[in-house]
């Protein structure tokens, strides 16, 4: 049953993962800025390898919460504890990286899809070799792609490539912004199911915002529904929906 | 200090208000002559005639007062103009964080090393009546280059909050994030002044020359000091530009690298940005 109690909605996915530690948890997560609360004291733990969707209508503070998850934004009052650690101890470049972010629109910088890519490791002092950038393209369904200036693409394909350019960077959590919302029907299933592989292959905890719920019924294993910055229900993913 | 004053007040003076009277005569005309146009700007054209004419007397008294006086005086004096400058590229500046003080750093910054680089290597003659007439043209001119600096980095970073914050999630450091923003802005504070150093001689030719020819130096040697000027000029813009977005760079960001600089309403990406860490 779907419940706001966040330790009900832990144990029963718990159970359906096989319970496995905690990846992510937030602690009476608020943010509010001039007086409006955005974020309202929420608690949710989130595993390894569960996808956790978010669902609630427009402005009903779903990206604000997903940008608190990875410190884009500062909390106002909780925070986040990360692999067990509190976030704010953690560096946030260094949080980032293990944090990984898709957002709704891909916001990808001028050059080409290999500079794209090799961004992300460039901040850690890495160098990408162009067989891994061969390989995230090949993996996120753009062989040959490399040399492409991202102008030319299409909405679907900027998609794929700011999720391969979030990959290189190999985050254990991937935090998903709508990612298919401003995509095509055609473009948004390819994405979904893309997302999909690649999350299970990694084995990646993934928090993901969709306003779809039949696309959190085929993605995650727990929904968590927020209504004015709380959240207000909270469960395996078919049972939230069904009670919604 | 009075017999100076007088000295000022003697006959070359009645002369220069005798001229400033036909200068004054043929704005009117000017102005009665838009106004057949249906463009008023009568009440302006007298009202900044008026506060034309008293404010350059009254900075000729000063200087005329002043002219003798140590140089810490003429520096004194530059320090209060840039706290004016200050005052006005702070006003431009909307929606920038403290932009007064910040301002008031990066115009001292780029005056403040350029004209004491002039006067060690002998470039600015040591005397307040020099001093402060060409330190107060770097004053103004860095005034500008902050408000520009300022103004273009805002708006850089506001139509670009995505890539920006599309850096920061991928673990850039805010340096990084919007280091072609702070590109494009001291680009944009440079560019006047470039092009008043690309056109100097061909499309004007200015004050300091003609004061000096006028005053019977050698026109070469006048042409070669106003090259150095506007030089210098370009110089302390250049330093402006860099120490006012550095400065800003540092307040648009949280300690825990977030954004803090949004747009108050969402805009559309604007094609064209070169990315983090990319040439424009």
């Amino acid at each position: 049953m779907p419940t706001n109690a966040t330790t009900q909605g832990i144990l029963t996915a718990s159970a359906a993962l096989g319970g496995q530690g905690i990846a992510l948890e937030a602690k009476h997560l608020s943010r509010a800025i001039a007086g409006k609360v955005l974020v309202d004291d929420i608690s949710v733990q989130v595993q390894p390898g569960e996808i956790l969707a978010v669902v609630g209508p427009s402005g009903a503070g779903k990206s604000s919460f997903l940008r608190l998850l990875n410190r884009l934004d500062e909390p106002t009052g909780g925070t986040v504890f990360f692999q067990g650690q509190d976030y704010r101890t953690i560096a946030p470049q260094t949080l980032r990286r293990r944090v990984g972010m898709v957002m709704q629109m891909a916001s990808l910088f001028p050059g080409t899809v290999a500079d794209n890519i090799a961004f992300g490791p460039r901040q850690n002092q890495k160098t990408i070799a162009p067989e891994q950038i061969l390989a995230l393209l090949g993996r996120v369904g753009l062989p040959g792609y490399k040399d492409r200036d991202v102008s030319h693409l299409s909405g679907g394909e900027a998609q794929r490539v700011s999720l391969a350019r979030t990959l290189a960077n190999d985050p254990v959590v991937l935090l998903l912004d709508e990612p298919t919302s401003a995509l095509d029907d055609a473009s948004e299933r390819g994405i979904e199911g893309l997302l999909l592989s690649i999350i299970r292959e990694r084995q990646m905890t993934c928090v993901m915002i969709t306003h779809d719920m039949p696309q959190a019924t085929r993605i995650a294993h727990r929904t968590m529904i927020i209504e004015a910055g709380k959240m207000v229900a909270i469960g395996l993913t078919e049972e939230v929906l069904r009670a919604g | 200090m009075l017999a100076e004053v007088m000295h000022s007040l003697s006959r070359d003076v009645l002369e220069g208000f005798a001229q400033a009277g036909v200068a004054i005569g043929l704005c009117l005309v000017v102005a009665l002559l838009c106004r057949r146009f249906a463009v008023h700007v009568e009440r302006e054209t007298v009202v900044s005639l008026a506060r034309g004419l008293a404010q350059m007397t009254l900075v000729g008294l000063i200087l005329a007062l002043l002219l003798q006086r140590h140089l810490l005086v003429g520096g004194f004096i530059l320090l209060a103009m840039t706290g004016a400058a200050a005052l006005t590229a702070a006003r431009r500046a909307q929606g920038i964080p403290d932009a007064l003080r910040l301002s008031f750093y990066s115009i001292a910054a780029g005056s403040g090393i350029v004209v004491a680089g002039m006067l060690t290597t002998g470039t600015l003659a040591a005397n307040v009546a020099t001093l402060v007439p060409v330190g107060s043209m770097i004053v103004a001119n860095t005034m500008n280059a902050c408000a520009q600096a300022l103004e273009r980095f805002r708006a850089e970073v506001t139509a670009h909050v995505g890539q920006v914050e599309a850096g920061l999630a991928l673990g850039a450091d805010p340096a990084v994030a919007v280091a072609p923003c702070m590109e494009r802005a001291v680009y944009a504070s440079l560019l006047p002044r470039l092009d008043m150093l690309k056109s100097l001689g061909l499309v004007w030719i200015p004050g300091v020359m003609a004061g000096m020819v006028v005053s019977g130096a050698s026109p070469l040697y006048a042409g070669i000091y106003q090259f150095v000027i506007v030089a210098m000029i370009l110089a302390a813009s250049g330093i402006t530009g860099l120490v006012a977005t550095l400065l800003i760079r540092a307040r648009v960001f949280s300690p825990a690298a977030q954004l803090l600089l949004r747009p108050s309403e969402p805009r559309p990406v604007v094609a064209g940005y070169a990315g983090p860490g990319k040439e424009a």
